[in-house]
């Protein structure tokens, strides 16, 4: 991972490392400036936010830049053969074997880590800390009265968890399992229904528990409390819950068609309070995506004007 | 349903009866009744995999040749419509649609171009129209290239229809992946998928035409000494030629119904991305706005390719066509010209919608959190009063965590004694009633997840047999094994029960609200729009709100498919009531039937083959509604396809893809009776 300078100063280790990965993006040539680097816009409004970012910064460093609207299943088609150049935000929590699969067939590349500061557990409504009490502590859950008014006519007579979709994967059953919890992870089918579903409780003060993550744009306009998982009992790191990684990903043919665009898309951070702040500002004030991104790119130089200037020449 | 029970069949379905009995009794011993032995499973996924994947890779440059020809066209029709401002485009969408359905269909379609230009979704708009448009000439020469080889060689016409119809049921999400393994990722594979679902219509409208040419006009060309060929293009085509614009219609319409797909995929900022970002963001303001774009755009391509179809009896004739084509053109051409001289023009004003979007999703929030009592006491009737029971069975709800109480023995034998009391009352004068309330009974009480799968089997089976014969029990069993060997029957059971509910109350309630649009004008005129809009707003608008009042889970599944399944029963029964023939109306009115007796001995029973047809495409409906339904969270079919797509397995979505097809094809031909 690359540092900023900032955080060299704090300690020579990092300094060290922080030299390496400076050599490692080291000047290079434009490449092919004409024709346009195609970046995956996904279909959630962080993903957007990220790519209209480095979209605008390859543009600055000189590029043309298309943005197309993908899907989070078929983009890795596109990125496959070099019909979408790069996509900037990949999810390792909801992604299934599709991506592990395409990495290994050895078209595409990951070129790191976006840098979000990302969150994963269960989560609850605040008014949830009522109906059992004791939360976030896990063991709350434990609680029959709990349980019960989490249950539904699926899950009777164990609580509900709304889990990821099934087409994500999740590991919430096994960690019920392990943990001898009365509750039963109901898949809920789609990020909508997960959001809908949280909506709906907040306003009516149901009793909910899900399978929640962060950055997301809902915890500005839902206050969530997050569950002190219990300890992992398994040995295999994909059956708990765990951060989730945030990935960049480009073509395999990236670095040679545009050099310098690799060194700055391998660059490229985005942090989880800027995302944040850029949602907010799109869904709750209805400002235009590429206004909001041009008046980051603007007020933010000292941070994205060094990654352009190490790549190039 | 009583010929199914023809006196012969009467001692069979008895016998299946006693088997079905016994089969329920022994299942809490033996365990392969219960549930098919995995042992027995096949890894059907993995060896389609195995098989068509190489396949694929084969035919991949053709493919991808295929998508490049489609492709450099697709984007010059984009940038074009893009390119014209969009008040020219008004203006001429106002004189076409004038000159072909009317005064009302103009002002329409001028108030719902300002309204996409006021929401903000004119790039998207012109994108999906430009999809649209073309998606249409394949399909529409395919689909007539079809028809008319079932026309010239009957032998083919058996094959062709079940390949017409697998190309309607199949879900195109179950096909996804193999689309773009062969087409690649972009627009293209969105088209090819729109081009496959909406060639049928054209087909059988085609096949229809054809065959309805009435024999004096052929003798006439034979007797004239015209050749096949002639005889074909002369006489035969003109002839079929308003059964054609039926199909070439309704292709139209197939192939916006396709919008949603093409952006699943992706790769053209087109309306149906808009719809699908805001569900993703559970966001119903926003899905609704670009939700009535699509609904607007169906209406005005459906009128004016209607009327084409059936004449233009409305369309008003400012001047000679000619010289209305040269008007059109010009103001299109005088419209590209002001773009050329002014590069700078922004005609577009920013998006009014957001504040609209807000308003709406912030009362959807407030009527939920109002309506609470109301509804979750609606949730809990509902689902512990008849969806767990029907699910789980009457043994299994009665239990003090689901109802209270414990099943006692008496309860069980009291239950039985009043269902066979019930049955031998009705046994001498209606056997075949008395024979479906046992087996209902049954199902009843084990619920339809939990009734042995042999008897599923055995009750499929012999159905299939009594009814279409032969041929049809062989794809009953093929699907049937499938289904069971590659592990998929407890996401069948899940599709088949919700499918059964659904049609159930859909045709109950859609049924009533029929005839009484049928019995009642004013009525009818209200019922007619929303039906229109039930029908073209994307499924994906109702999902929201009913996932906020319902929850995640197949109550919401249900409320989601119904409201797309009921507009069928409510159209055909209407349509079929008011089409009985006034002078038997008249005839029994003078016999001095009342009103009520009028409806059900003589409107209803004359209304029969419409109200079949009706249910047909209730079943169809629901049947298509599956997959998107499994968004709200079902276990059914629709889960399994996209875990398929999470898992690039495209074995497992062909599998379950398949599944949904067969069940759509045969559930169509077991009420299509001959």
């Amino acid at each position: 991972m690359i540092k900023t300078p900032k955080l060299l100063a704090t300690s020579s280790a990092m300094a060290l490392a922080g030299l390496l990965a400076a050599n490692s993006a080291a000047a290079a040539e434009l490449g092919d400036v004409k024709d346009p680097i195609k970046l995956a816009v996904l279909e959630w409004t962080g993903a957007q936010v990220s790519t209209q970012l480095a979209g605008m910064i390859l543009e600055k460093a000189g590029y043309a830049v298309e943005y197309v609207p993908a899907g989070s299943f078929p983009q890795y088609s596109g990125l496959s053969d070099g019909t979408l150049s790069a996509t900037v935000e990949i999810w390792s929590n909801n992604v299934g074997d599709i991506y592990p699969r395409a990495l290994a067939a050895g078209d595409i590349e990951n070129i790191g880590s976006l840098g979000l500061e990302t969150r994963e557990g269960w989560a609850y409504p605040r008014f949830m800390e009522e109906v059992c009490p004791g939360l976030p502590d896990w063991t709350a859950l434990k609680e029959p009265a709990c349980a019960a008014a989490l249950a539904t006519t699926d899950t009777l007579p164990n609580g509900r968890l709304l889990d990821y979709p099934a087409d994500w994967g999740s590991r919430s059953a096994e960690i019920i399992a392990d943990n001898d919890l009365p509750l039963t992870a109901i898949p809920a089918g789609s990020e909508g229904a997960m959001i809908a579903e949280l909506r709906a409780a907040q306003a009516t003060h149901s009793p909910l528990l899900l399978m929640f993550w962060g950055p997301h744009h809902v915890l500005a306009e839902i206050d969530l409390g997050w569950v002190e998982m219990p300890p992992c009992a398994s040995d295999d790191p994909d059956k708990c819950v765990k951060l989730p990684e945030v990935e960049k990903v480009v073509w395999s043919g990236f670095a040679d068609k545009w050099p310098a665009g690799y060194e700055i898309l391998k660059s490229f951070q985005v942090t989880s309070s800027d995302q944040e702040k850029l949602m907010a500002a799109i869904l709750e004030e209805g400002q235009p995506l590429e206004e909001v991104a041009a008046g980051w790119i603007d007020s933010h130089q000292d941070v994205w004007q060094p990654w352009v200037d190490a790549a190039v020449d | 349903m009583t010929d199914l029970f023809r006196r012969p069949g009467l001692l069979i379905w008895s016998v299946a009866f006693a088997v079905c009995l016994a089969l329920v009794l022994l299942a809490p011993q033996v365990r392969w009744i219960a549930s098919f032995p995995r042992a027995l499973q096949l890894p059907l996924a993995d060896w389609l995999n195995a098989g068509l994947n190489p396949l694929f890779e084969t035919v991949q440059p053709i493919g991808r040749g295929f998508a490049t020809v489609i492709d450099a066209p697709l984007r010059l029709v984009r940038d074009l419509l893009l390119f014209v401002p969009w008040p020219a485009f008004a203006v001429a969408m106002f004189l076409v649609a004038l000159r072909t359905a009317g005064r009302g269909l103009a002002i329409f379609g001028l108030i719902a171009q300002l309204y996409i230009v006021a929401v903000g979704y004119w790039t998207e708009t012109m994108n999906t129209f430009a999809i649209v448009l073309l998606s249409l000439p394949p399909a529409v020469l395919i689909g007539f290239g079809l028809g008319v080889a079932g026309h010239r060689w009957p032998r083919l016409r058996a094959a062709l229809i079940v390949v017409l119809d697998l190309m309607q049921t199949f879900p195109a999400f179950a096909y996804l992946i193999p689309l773009l393994i062969l087409f690649g990722f972009g627009p293209s594979a969105g088209v090819i998928a729109s081009v496959i679902f909406s060639i049928p219509p054209m087909a059988r409208n085609t096949l229809v035409g054809l065959r309805e040419v009435p024999a004096v006009i052929i003798e006439a060309g034979v007797m004239n000494g015209a050749t096949p060929g002639q005889l074909f293009w002369t006489a035969k085509l003109p002839a079929a030629a308003r059964q054609l614009l039926v199909g070439v219609n309704q292709t139209t319409m197939a192939s916006l119904s396709m919008v949603i797909i093409v952006a699943i995929i992706g790769g053209f900022n087109d309306i149906g991305w808009e719809v699908l970002s805001a569900m993703r963001a559970a966001e119903l303001g926003r899905c609704l706005l670009a939700g009535v774009v699509i609904v607007a755009l169906a209406i005005v391509l459906d009128r004016i390719t209607g009327a084409l179809a059936t004449g233009t009896p409305r369309g008003v004739v400012l001047m000679p066509d000619r010289g209305l084509l040269t008007v059109v053109a010009a103001i299109l051409l005088a419209g590209i010209g002001l773009r050329l001289a002014l590069p700078g023009l922004e005609l577009l004003p920013r998006g009014l919608g957001f504040a609209a979007a807000k308003a709406l999703d912030r009362s959807l929030l407030q009527f939920v959190g109002w309506s609470d009592p109301v509804f979750s006491g609606l949730r809990d009737a509902l689902n512990y009063g008849i969806i767990l029971p029907l699910r789980i069975g009457l043994a299994t709800a009665a239990s003090p965590m689901v109802w209270g109480f414990a099943l006692q023995p008496w309860m069980v034998a009291a239950y039985a004694i009043l269902t066979l009391a019930l049955a031998v009352v009705l046994a001498p004068r209606r056997p075949a009633a008395a024979l479906l309330i046992l087996f209902a009974a049954l199902i009843l009480y084990t619920g339809l997840a939990r009734f042995p799968w042999p008897c599923v089997v055995l009750i499929a089976l012999l159905a299939a047999w009594r009814i279409r014969g032969v041929g049809l029990l062989a794809v009953v069993s093929t699907a049937l094994a499938m289904i069971l060997l590659s592990g998929l029957w407890q996401p069948f059971v899940q599709s088949l029960y919700l499918t059964a509910i659904a049609v159930l109350f859909c045709v109950l309630i859609g049924g009533a609200i029929g005839i009484a649009a049928a019995e009642n004008d004013r009525l009818s005129q209200i019922v007619r729009p929303i039906s229109d809009a039930l029908q073209t707003l994307p499924q994906f608008v109702f999902l929201i709100p009913a996932l906020m009042l319902f929850r995640v889970g197949e109550f919401t599944a249900l409320i989601a498919i119904m409201l797309y399944a009921i507009v069928p029963p409510v159209r055909y029964v209407e349509h079929g009531l008011r089409g009985v023939p006034p002078h038997l109306v008249e005839a029994a009115v003078q016999m001095g039937v009342s009103r009520w007796q009028l409806l059900r001995d003589v409107k209803l029973p004359l209304a029969g083959p419409a109200i079949r047809l009706g249910v047909n495409q209730t079943i169809m409906y629901a049947i298509s509604m599956l997959v998107i339904a499994a968004l709200v969270g079902t276990r059914d079919l629709g889960q399994q396809v996209y875990i398929a797509l999470g898992n690039a397995n495209a074995g497992l979505g062909f599998v379950a893809g398949l599944s949904i097809a067969l069940l759509a094809i045969v559930a169509d031909r077991m009420l299509r009776r001959n």
